[in-house]
């Protein structure tokens, strides 16, 4: 098992109503099942809502595998300006 | 010369600069809080950013510009937490020899930074409700 850290922006906080939230999970979890867990937990809040993955800060393009202590962001639609 | 700020307070503008002898155009964009959202009145908008990744991309992005375009510099403030109607949230400052190329990289810069830069609005609606904003123009 291993630890991972999603924190949550936008949409996604409205959804989980949270600020950051604390995982363990199996060894060897991708972003996709990951992001398929948190779809869960918004309970088809996040239903329709395209969220780009961040790890550790940094976008990426392609599903990977997590490992411990991994920070991870599922970020919906960027709003700046 | 780049320079890219994500700041919690009221913006103090990039002061104008007499001195530069070859740049013929110098482009300032400021970007304010509208009074409306979607049809409602809204009394400001709350920016959050994902604190450390939002200057990041920023300056990843500004360095991106200067590369793609032929402008001298770039300086970039965006503001984050509570503003109210009218004040400003980003403001931008490029230099160019001639304004064709910065009016490009202007626009072409602050297109990305709303697909890229992990900064959201919330809206704060007249009665104190706050909710996410529904605005995302490139």
């Amino acid at each position: 098992m291993m630890d991972v850290t999603i924190k949550c922006f936008s949409q996604v906080k409205y959804a989980l109503g949270m600020n950051e939230l604390n995982l363990t999970v199996d060894d060897g979890l991708t972003t996709t099942e990951l992001e398929k867990l948190i779809r869960e937990k918004a309970k088809g809040k996040l239903d329709g809502v395209s969220l780009r993955v961040s790890v550790n800060q940094k976008y990426v393009p392609h599903v990977i595998k997590l490992k411990d202590g991994d920070e991870v962001a599922f970020i919906p639609p960027v709003q700046g300006g | 010369m780049i320079i890219v700020e994500i700041v919690s307070r009221p913006i103090e503008f990039f002061p104008s600069d007499d001195n530069r002898q070859q740049d013929g155009a110098e482009l300032i964009f400021n970007g304010r809080v509208r009074a409306t959202e979607h049809g409602k009145n809204i009394t400001a908008l709350e920016y959050e950013q994902y604190e450390g990744m939002a200057e990041t991309e920023l300056a990843h992005l500004a360095a991106e510009t200067v590369k793609q375009f032929p402008i001298n510099d770039l300086l970039c403030k965006h503001r984050i937490g509570k503003i109210n109607v009218g004040e400003t949230s980003l403001h931008v400052v490029m230099w160019s020899q001639h304004r064709k190329e910065g009016l490009k990289a202007m626009t072409w810069f602050i297109s990305e930074l709303k697909k890229r830069v992990p900064i959201w609005k919330w809206a704060i609606l007249e009665d104190g409700r706050k909710i996410p904003s529904e605005c995302s123009h490139e």
